[in-house]
């Protein structure tokens, strides 16, 4: 069949005033493995600041993720609250909370919630986001580095990574199943090589922590991105139209062009 | 008793006079601010936001330091000595070079490749580095030298190879001939490197698998620069080589206590 010419130049000149994709926020809620560190904590790093980087300048990042806060205490201490209020249409919300949920060893009292609650705190984030025309994601918490002496890794959060998977079917909500895909990942790390994505440090190997760490919870600069790298992907994979967002890379390494 | 009650107050007024002494002293021999350039190449530069996770080890050696040090990177991507100075970069830190500055001299990589643009012979090299360090110390500052930090390069028996050998040596000959402090970054890394082996140590470099970054659909499989975690571990021993070889330096390294990760 051939086209008319004149419906290829109306296609054209309409192609052309195609209106730039609208501007939107992306509120992260959640916990330490999340969040934004300042340079007297590095090389600790949340998986949501590599994330922001690989946008496109229609979305902007606000990184609302605090250390050591569950849903009861994110809520409590009017961390949600300011961000409904400042939510516009399109602005998505992703929401990743459990680490601090789930920990019912009495020093974290002040931050445990039980699972019932965990859910209606997760159906408060969803109604109130939706209520602002904004699209809640969730997110199952991330993976530990927990390996049995089989060297198998172990699952850690499953009453709460269930009851995000459950909310998020029942509420008809996008689910990142970040708990099993962080799992698989570190799994074939295996116990050795996967010390290198998370934060343990020799003595003196950084400055800021100059007696050394061993953490098989928080991430280095590493894992935190290999962790955005896999929410990314999800996004892509369920079709988000966030993913229409994300940058088309150009294989851009470094090569000086005055290097043939 | 009267005595004893006035020696008191004597002795009161003398802890007063120690303690703003002190005070005063504290206060009287502020640290002086310095910068620290870092001239170089790839391995050491910036990246640009769609580069990453490239990352060069200057952009984690950034945060080591206490509020005295500014760290200034100069380097740049696929420069070598020659094209350092031919394209000005290495007059834009004379310019602004100040006594007691420092400047970190890493080239090598983009030197000794005959085929490329910035091929920089020999003596050529040498004579540039040795020019980096006399208007350095005209300056009145302090020129450090680090041989080129190593490639990911094993043998079929599991062997790292030195890729820099020549051009690593010639720095190491400059630094004892001008009795410069040096750090042989290449030794280090290498060691390094055959420490985690050909598997364990591709994760210091920028692999990825296809389809797993945005800025590399294609993937990658990068044997010379980093990712963000081999350049942070690159720019620790560079550290590590600044408390052997520069103490004076060493005492501006940030004193931190361990904070809490929540």
């Amino acid at each position: 069949m051939k086209v008319p010419k004149i419906l290829l130049v109306a296609s054209f000149l309409l192609l052309g005033f195609i209106p730039p994709p609208k501007h939107i926020n992306i509120y992260m809620i959640g916990d330490s493995t999340m969040c934004l560190y300042g340079n007297d904590q590095r090389p600790v790093t949340g998986w949501g600041m590599p994330f922001a980087d690989y946008f496109d300048n229609s979305v902007t990042i606000k990184n609302m993720a605090k250390g050591g806060r569950s849903t009861r205490t994110f809520v409590g201490e009017n961390r949600w609250q300011p961000i409904v209020d400042s939510l516009h249409e399109g602005d998505y919300v992703l929401i990743q909370f459990g680490h601090n949920d789930e920990s019912n060893a009495p020093k974290y009292a002040e931050r445990y919630t039980p699972v019932e609650d965990y859910k209606k705190y997760l159906i408060k984030f969803i109604t109130e986001s939706r209520g602002k025309n904004a699209f809640p994601v969730l997110i199952t918490p991330v993976t530990r580095r927990n390996f049995d002496k089989d060297g198998k890794i172990k699952e850690t959060h499953l009453e709460y990574s269930n009851a995000v998977r459950e909310i998020g079917a029942s509420y008809k909500i996008p689910v990142i199943d970040l708990d099993e895909k962080s799992r698989d990942l570190v799994g074939k790390l295996g116990p050795e090589t996967s010390k290198l994505i998370y934060m343990g440090l020799d003595t003196l190997e950084h400055p800021n922590y100059p007696v050394g760490r061993s953490d098989n919870t928080h991430f280095n600069e590493y894992g935190a991105r290999l962790m955005a790298e896999l929410v990314l992907n999800e996004i892509k994979n369920q079709h988000l139209p966030l993913a229409d967002r994300i940058v088309k890379g150009q294989n851009t390494s470094t090569v000086n062009p005055q290097v043939k | 008793m009267w005595r004893s009650v006035n020696n008191n107050k004597i002795q009161v007024k003398a802890l007063l006079l120690a303690i703003s002494l002190l005070i005063i002293y504290a206060f009287t021999l502020p640290v002086k601010h310095i910068t620290i350039y870092l001239a170089g190449d790839s391995t050491m530069a910036d990246k640009e936001i769609k580069a990453y996770p490239e990352t060069g080890w200057g952009m984690p050696f950034r945060v080591f330091f206490d509020s005295t040090v500014t760290v200034v990177n100069k380097a740049k991507n696929g420069r070598s000595t020659k094209s350092f100075i031919a394209e000005g970069l290495w007059k834009s830190i004379t310019d602004n070079l100040k006594e007691g500055d420092y400047v970190l001299i890493q080239f090598g990589h983009n030197d000794e490749v005959p085929t490329k643009a910035t091929y920089t012979p020999e003596a050529d090299f040498k004579t540039n580095l040795v020019e980096f360090i006399s208007e350095t110390r005209e300056r009145k500052a302090t020129p450090i030298l680090i041989t080129p930090v190593a490639r990911r390069k094993f043998n079929t028996g599991g062997d790292i190879e030195d890729t820099h050998a020549v051009y690593a040596q010639l720095v190491r000959d400059v630094a004892a001939k001008n009795n410069v402090p040096l750090i042989d970054l290449d030794k280090k890394s290498m060691d390094m490197l055959q420490k985690l082996g050909p598997e364990k140590s591709k994760l210091y470099f920028n692999y990825l698998q296809p389809g797993e970054n945005p800025n590399y659909p294609d993937g990658k499989s990068d044997d010379t620069h980093f990712s963000e975690l081999g350049a942070r571990k690159i720019a620790e021993l560079v550290l590590a080589e600044i408390r052997n070889v520069q103490p004076d330096l060493a005492t501006r390294i940030l004193k931190s206590k361990n904070l809490e990760i929540k």
